[in-house]
């Protein structure tokens, strides 16, 4: 496991207390899962994605991530509807492991802008890791 | 002993584990590695590609000597001594082990354990993590049997070497190689634990260990046991020795998904203390092939043969690496959609797929039909214990009410394991 200091943690995404991440691309949203999340996932063998046009409220499921050791649900950082889904992840899960801010997940389009300034930045996401 | 809250102990490798930076859970009063940075796929792949290496120091060994050792394991153990080796079946003797399980009066499973016989009249028993105590008090308390029970917990190292590469690693390091290995069967063992048992197996440093070729991975290999004071250093030489066979340290989830996949139980979670009946290990129990009664009398028998109650254990693998987590209110529902049990133990071989109808495996053979560019998902794959006997094939969904899944009852899950393939053959590769 890695150690709080030996984390992967970019300062040009924003961060969820549920260890998501997501980066503002123009008018839609990439979400992923923090380099804190997939250490302790160990390897992920399976991804269950949504359909593209589902709409999810911000703190719902949006998928399942499937590590050797347990199912995870992730949640939607943002409240949205979904435009695109990573489907490279469906053959290759283990992508998020390697690379976990550039292997995104889904995609939104934002129903509310004002939720996205309330993520964490990269010292407000560290200081709920360091608890 | 002091009433403070137990604090999970260490093997004589924890700070190798933590200096390799791996993820540690505690398991069965140890702090032991999950993974390392490797990855338990990884890891799992490993033991049929390669060699994996195992900490399993957190085992606990037992050693029953005297004139009456044999009788007592007789009296307490499920598979009758004198008819377990072979397909005869004939007795077991020095140098051979022996799978089994020690039942309660109430034919329920105090523990599974391998019975190694060591001399004439000294037996080793490696039983579960922790259980050290409970089974040497249980073997203590039968009456009438002249026998010295010594605990070796946290005396000894263990460390089991698994893989088709695992004898070309420990004859690099062997003081003797073709001596130790060249007629070593499954299920058999040479030298001690203790230095002044007979004929030695010694490293060529000098060091004493107990090779047995044994493991709970189902594929080919070793499990190793050494003084405590040796163990470190024993496992840097293996990882060096290993290293063209790219030899991988593995953690407990890849141990726990080897052993499902081949079929094999864990102690206290596919069979524990409820009547051991109907399971896919049968085998361990002295079925007298004329009369369907069993060949000796021992403890648990006559819950088992007097039994009202029925329930079944049976092995499933899925169509995908996807799991169910097994929680209290996770079930086993059959085509008519009937609650008919629960699960027991759920993971993901990652070294297997099916294509089409079968299950193939890394390790299958291409003549075997493994297709070129086989890069399994991995198939999930586990234990359920229902109230009704599932026929081979049949289908049924696993649900913890929010995810479920289809699988198949299979009376075998990882095709073509590698644990019973000759040393000759795995030593001249």
């Amino acid at each position: 496991m890695k150690e709080i200091d030996e984390l992967d943690l970019p300062g040009d995404v924003y961060y969820s207390s549920d260890h998501e991440w997501a980066r503002k691309e123009g008018e839609t949203v990439k979400i992923g899962i923090s380099d804190y999340a997939q250490d302790q996932l160990g390897d992920i063998v399976f991804i269950e994605l949504p359909d593209v046009g589902t709409v999810f409220e911000r703190g719902e499921e949006f998928g399942t991530l499937e590590s050797v050791k347990a199912v995870s649900e992730v949640y939607a950082p943002l409240s949205g509807e979904v435009v695109a889904v990573n489907t490279d992840l469906v053959d290759a899960p283990e992508l998020v492991n390697e690379a976990p801010y550039e292997n995104w997940i889904i995609e939104l389009r934002p129903s509310d802008e004002d939720e996205y300034d309330e993520l964490l930045s990269r010292d407000d996401y560290l200081a709920v890791l360091q608890g | 002993m002091t009433s403070e809250p137990m604090q999970p102990a260490r093997t004589v490798l924890y700070d190798w584990h933590l200096a390799q930076h791996a993820t540690m859970a505690e398991f069965g009063g140890y702090q032991m590695p999950l993974w390392y940075p490797t990855g338990a796929k990884q890891e799992h792949r490993a033991v049929l590609t390669g060699a994996g290496l195992f900490d399993t120091s957190h085992m606990a060994v037992l050693t029953v000597a005297g004139s009456d050792a044999r009788s007592l394991l007789q009296h307490c153990f499920t598979r009758d001594l004198r008819r377990c080796i072979g397909a005869s079946p004939g007795p077991l003797t020095t140098g051979r082990c022996v799978y089994g399980l020690f039942l309660k009066e109430k034919g329920t499973v105090l523990d599974d354990a391998i019975i190694s016989q060591l001399s004439e009249d000294r037996y080793m028993v490696v039983v579960n993590s922790g259980m050290g105590p409970a089974v040497s008090e249980h073997l203590g308390a039968q009456q009438g049997f002249r026998v010295e029970i010594i605990d070796y917990s946290g005396r000894l190292g263990k460390i089991d070497l698994q893989g088709p590469a695992a004898a070309l690693v420990l004859e690099a390091v062997l003081a003797e190689p073709d001596r130790v290995l060249a007629d070593m069967i499954y299920f058999s063992c040479k030298g001690d634990i203790d230095p002044a048992g007979g004929a030695p197996v010694l490293l060529k440093n000098g060091t004493p260990l107990l090779v047995s070729r044994t493991g709970y991975t189902g594929e080919f290999g070793f499990e190793l046991y050494l003084a405590v004071a040796d163990t470190v250093g024993f496992w840097e030489q293996l990882i060096a020795a290993g290293e063209r066979f790219a030899i991988t340290a593995c953690g407990l989830a890849a141990r726990d998904s080897l052993r499902t996949g081949a079929v094999l139980p864990l102690s206290h979670q596919d069979i524990g203390d409820w009547l051991f009946q109907n399971t896919p290990w049968s085998f361990v129990l002295p079925w007298d092939e004329q009369d369907g009664r069993f060949s000796k009398p021992f403890i648990g028998a006559e819950a088992l043969l007097g039994s009202s109650e029925v329930d079944y254990t049976a092995a499933f693998a899925g169509y995908d690496p996807r799991k169910i987590p097994v929680m209290d209110n996770t079930v086993v529902l059959d085509e008519d959609g009937e609650a008919i049990g629960r699960v027991l133990t759920c993971t993901t071989d990652m070294a297997i797929d099916r294509v089409g109808e079968r299950i193939v495996s890394m390790a299958t053979a291409d003549s075997a039909g493994r297709p070129p560019d086989f890069h399994p998902r991995g198939l999930s794959c586990g234990f359920i214990r229902t109230t009704r006997q599932c026929r081979s094939g049949e289908q049924v969904r696993l649900t913890d009410g929010k995810r479920s899944i289809p699988v198949e009852i299979r009376q075998d899950i990882r095709p073509d394991r590698t644990a019973r393939r000759s040393m000759r053959e795995m030593r001249n590769q």
